[in-house]
């Protein structure tokens, strides 16, 4: 677990490893080994909400380092989800009974639909709607994380090409690049 | 860079650092037991704000001198205790007035 935490923490930007890296895996090895007394729920709680830190600071941190030297035509901040944000817990059930009620109103509707008699024979049969917006909800899904993903490789590409440190370079000075 | 009004983990961490000079493990738990468990930060959370913190010299950064392993640790600077207290009295402000507004509602 501390070998994936090392792992995660090489997202963040350099200088920020620098300072913090060590402070922070000796704070992770510590509150590790409180949570090692507890249950598994609680291991797991632990474990999921220090990926999801990491996950959300290494990312914070790697746009506030671009901001820096991008002058963005809007506040990044606005994107950033607040630290004490939580979805309600009733959110996960709400969202199951939502679905189930949707399921089962097309299962509903095909057997209406399928026991219609076929008066008009210019029409012809009513077949029930095969196309729910159930795949095209799993695919919109899969657009925006594909594009999350695209864009989060491009910014670590950028940065760890070290292409933002060309604003600090001084032609007439002796500063690094 | 932290803006009024702060965020409740800032605050918290702010608060945890106006009793006493702390490093980054006692400032988890103390946040935890201030908020009655209702707040726990991941080491991620807390070094980004300490990060930030650190950059408007709110908070500063020193070896603590009694531990053996030259852990770090954080204090309020003077614009940081100064910022608390803006904060803290905007808060009591506003827990006065909405203690008038809900007495006026209920009588």
């Amino acid at each position: 677990m501390l070998g994936i935490y090392r792992c995660l923490l090489h997202l963040y930007p350099a200088s920020h490893r620098e300072q913090f890296g060590a402070e922070m895996i000796a704070v992770f090895s510590q509150l590790r080994a409180d949570t090692a007394q507890k249950g598994v729920t609680a291991r797991g709680v632990f474990s999921v909400r220090e990926a999801a830190g990491l996950l959300r600071g290494a990312m914070r941190e790697q746009v506030r380092v671009l901001g820096a030297h991008v002058r963005l035509p809007f506040p990044t901040r606005r994107f950033t989800m607040r630290n004490g944000f939580r979805f309600p817990k009733s959110t996960p059930v709400l969202m199951t009974i939502i679905l189930a009620g949707v399921v089962l109103a097309i299962d509903k509707g095909k057997a209406i639909s399928a026991s219609l008699p076929n008066v008009n024979p210019h029409i012809g049969p009513i077949q029930p709607e095969h196309h729910t917006f159930l795949p095209l909800i799993a695919l919109a899904f899969a657009v925006f994380y594909v594009a999350g993903a695209l864009g989060w490789v491009i910014l670590f590409a950028l940065h760890r090409s070290g292409v933002h440190r060309l604003a600090e370079f001084d032609p007439s000075g002796d500063s690094r690049i | 860079m932290e803006t009024l009004p702060l965020t409740e983990p800032v605050l918290l961490i702010l608060l945890s650092l106006a009793g006493q000079p702390r490093h980054g493990y006692s400032i988890l738990k103390d946040v935890e037991q201030m908020s009655d468990g209702r707040v726990v930060l991941s080491t991620g959370t807390l070094y980004g704000a300490l990060r930030r913190l650190l950059d408007d010299d709110w908070i500063e950064r020193f070896e603590e001198r009694d531990s053996s392993r030259g852990r770090q640790a954080y204090r309020l600077t003077l614009q940081g205790r100064r910022n608390l207290q803006v904060e803290v009295s905007r808060m009591k402000h506003l827990t006065r007035l909405a203690n008038l507004r809900v007495a006026v509602k209920e009588s």
